[in-house]
């Protein structure tokens, strides 16, 4: 029987004291490591946010500087509506059908290539490449408050790309990122490029064949896209795209290079004078819709940030007061167990014990207590972390929710890559655990300091007095 | 071998209650020989319990010199007192003080486990006291299921563990009947003959201090008895046969020698 045995027995012969104790410091102690977890999964979010937000960055930047001297040509696509008793389509319900607009659907209006000739004319015009792209897929009405929709759900996007190797070289209307086989080459025919989610669609290897409206093309490389928008297109040579599409002498789009950046503002002058209808985007506009989206982000990034200081501020606070109130409830408790127990303290003391042994007894009881109750703290740390984390820290989700231009493409999806909410529910980590429970104990040790000390030092003639 | 195991000179003790000084010991001076079985009486408030704790450490007197096995304990500092408490001094209570929620072997085992012996060491020697005073087979048993006889033998046994140079029982009978009471006294008698324990034993019941070898008489602080070896009442003392000591009435063995009557 020793002092440990001795310090085990005093606990277990208190059972209903020692349990709502240990329940109390559990709780404390899952509060330790609930709360820095919770403050570690946001730091973690917030460090991927701004991570990804410089990578953004860095890719626009990039995209600017190959764009500096570019003129994007095409004319906007819309919706249309069809309407008529002989339109086919019925509005359900009982609406008035006058006064209920028909079915809207996508109309798509292709470039006539001959304008090519007439574009290259203008005086400081370098390049021009010339694109068409064609969506495959399926068609679907939606209802909406504005109307009836009819959308395509896109299978894939077929982008016909003039196969000129200086073109190519000079500008990058390519994927980059090729992950099999080669990109497309000049004098390419009837081969096709595809991205990892065509490959799966499709259901084929660098080397197989695939048909497309009715062709047969050979897959002769697979890149993996950059963003959401590039995911499901299909690159092939721009005879082959008019001539599977039906659209020989049709583009989408002309993306107009001018020798040089003075250039700019007179090329476009003068092909919205040949071609009111073209919608011309320049460097200016691209420039303008950067520093927006620059705007956009550094203010999430200011909310991302204040909210996970505010948090920061709020666990420091909760975690103090955990420290604290495991320090009181060990004392009072303690005091309580050492005055409770003076007469102990007496025969001890008359017994021949000195007073560094009964301050080791009374200190072990009480660092016995924490250790138990940092295992209990554990188990409900464990179970209960998110819950007490989400309970005891102000909530994040406005940053998934609320993030003004989240949609823009390109961007978006970056950002969105990270939940911010789901991270807070990260598990515990072991280093914390460890970390909370070495201080649960410490705690223990330091609120038992004082009642071990003042057993310790009571007087045995007292001591054996009291009852 | 008539060496003076414990000595008090002068010794004074007196209490501050509310602004007024109680004087609870005057002067008193006593010597008490190795292996003599000694007896304090006097009313109640006399200064007996005062007296005892003065000799066993448990609290320092006024003025004096207390000296036990010739160290004079008033100029040890406080914090080693208790390495006299541990090894020159044994205790018994008159409510026993044993740990109720320590069998009866583990209460010996204490006072062992202070002076660092090791768990074999302490079962043996505690299981070999638990003999001595009786209790063989009880090991296992907590307080509360012993009589109050048996918890004060347990209580015995514990004071003798470290081999004490003196035994200071205070009124350890008060709490028992008559006839249980008087065992405990003559296993206190025995042990002082076969061990040569001395002991010092505070009561106000004089059939138990007639079993002794001396009594002392405390009243209000003073000690008024300091005559011959003996009794107080000894006026047809009968001795013993075999070394001739003078011996109390109702004695059933002498308390020098142990020679059954
Ligand atoms: N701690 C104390 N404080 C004040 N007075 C005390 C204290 N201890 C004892 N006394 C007083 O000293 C006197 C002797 O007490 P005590 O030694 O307990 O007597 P006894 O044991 O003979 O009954 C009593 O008058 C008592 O009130
Ligand atoms: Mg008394």
């Amino acid at each position: 029987m020793g002092v440990f045995t001795r310090a085990l027995r005093n606990i277990s012969r208190k059972k209903l004291r020692t349990l709502l104790v240990v329940i109390a410091l559990g709780f404390s102690m899952a509060i330790m490591v609930s709360i820095p977890s919770g403050i570690l999964a946001n730091q973690t979010s917030t460090e991927q946010l701004i991570g990804n937000f410089d990578t953004t960055i860095t890719n626009l930047e990039a995209e600017i500087n190959k764009t500096l001297t570019l003129v994007e040509c095409s004319i906007s696509s819309g919706f249309t509506e069809q309407r008529g008793p002989s339109g086919g389509f019925q509005p359900p319900g009982g609406f008035d059908p006058g006064n209920m607009p028909g079915l809207m659907t996508r109309s798509v209006t292709y470039l006539n290539e001959s304008t090519i000739t007439d574009i290259v004319a203008i005086e400081g015009v370098k390049d021009i490449v010339a694109i068409i792209e064609k969506t495959e897929g399926t068609n679907q009405t939606i209802q909406t408050p504005r109307g009836t929709f009819q959308i395509l759900v896109p299978d894939y996007t077929i982008v016909g790309v003039p196969l000129n190797s200086s073109l190519i070289d000079n500008y990058a209307f390519l994927p980059t990122n090729i992950v099999e086989g080669r990109n497309l080459l000049e004098g390419d025919s009837m081969v096709v490029l595809l991205s990892l989610n065509n490959t799966e669609y499709f259901g084929v290897g660098v080397g197989g064949s695939v048909d497309i409206l009715g062709a047969s093309f050979t897959v002769i490389g697979i890149y993996e896209p950059s963003d959401s928008q590039e995911a499901t297109n299909l690159y092939m040579s721009l005879t082959d795209a008019q001539t599977i599409t039906d659209l020989s002498g049709k583009l989408s789009r002309l993306e107009v290079y001018a020798v040089d950046q003075s250039h700019v503002d007179v090329i476009v002058n003068q092909i919205e004078q040949l071609y009111p209808e073209f919608t011309l985007t320049t460097y200016e506009t691209r420039l303008a819709q950067l520093e927006r989206q620059q705007e956009m982000y550094a203010t999430t990034l200011e909310n991302a940030q204040a909210t996970l200081s505010q948090t920061q501020t709020v666990a420091y606070q909760e975690i103090g007061i955990a420290v604290v109130a495991t320090s009181l409830i060990v004392l009072f408790i303690m005091l309580y167990t050492v005055r409770e127990r003076t007469h102990e303290i007496g025969i001890f003391k008359a017994i021949g014990f000195s007073n560094g042994n009964i301050m080791s007894q009374f200190m072990l009881e009480g660092i016995l207590m924490s250790v138990i109750a940092g295992v209990v703290g554990v188990a409900i740390g464990v179970i209960a972390a998110p819950l007490l984390s989400s309970l005891l820290l102000p909530s994040a989700t406005r940053f998934t929710s609320n993030s003004p231009g989240m949609n823009s493409p390109g961007i978006g999806t970056n950002l969105l890559g990270i939940p911010f909410t789901s991270a807070m529910t990260a598990s515990l980590n072991p280093q914390l655990i460890f970390l909370a429970f070495g201080a649960m104990v410490l705690l223990g040790a330091l609120g038992s300091l004082y009642p071990a000390w003042r057993a310790s030092r009571t007087s045995p003639m007292e001591a054996l007095k009291y009852e | 071998m008539s060496e003076i195991v414990l000595e008090t000179d002068k010794l004074n003790k007196s209490f501050k209650l509310g602004g007024r000084e109680v004087h609870a010991l005057s002067n008193v001076s006593l010597q008490v020989k190795r292996g003599e079985f000694v007896s304090i009486m006097g009313p109640s408030g006399s200064g007996k319990t005062t007296l005892l704790n003065m000799l066993g450490c448990l609290d320092r007197p006024t003025q004096g010199v207390v000296a036990i096995d010739g160290v004079d304990i008033t100029k040890v500092p406080e914090k080693k007192l208790f390495e006299i408490r541990r090894n020159k001094v044994g205790f018994i209570f008159q409510n026993f003080n044993l740990l109720p929620y320590l069998n009866a072997i583990e209460n010996v085992e204490l006072p062992l486990e202070s002076i660092g012996k090791s768990k074999e060491e302490r079962r043996t020697r505690a299981q070999e006291l638990l003999k001595t005073v009786g209790l063989s087979g009880r090991e296992d048993h907590r307080p509360n299921r012993l009589s109050a006889g048996e918890q004060q033998r347990v209580a015995i046994a514990r004071a003798l563990a470290n081999n004490p140079a003196i035994v200071l029982a205070d009124e350890p009978t008060g709490n028992l009947d008559q006839k249980t009471g008087l065992e405990i006294v003559r296993l206190l008698g025995r042990l002082c003959v076969d061990q040569g324990t001395t002991i010092v034993m505070v009561t106000h019941d004089s059939r138990m201090a007639s079993e002794t070898g001396r009594i002392l008489a405390l009243s209000d602080g003073k000690l008024l008895v300091k005559e011959k070896e003996g009794h107080l009442m000894t006026d047809k003392a009968t001795k013993c046969s075999a070394c001739g000591r003078e011996l109390p009435d109702d004695a059933e063995f002498c308390p020098r020698c142990g020679k059954k009557l």
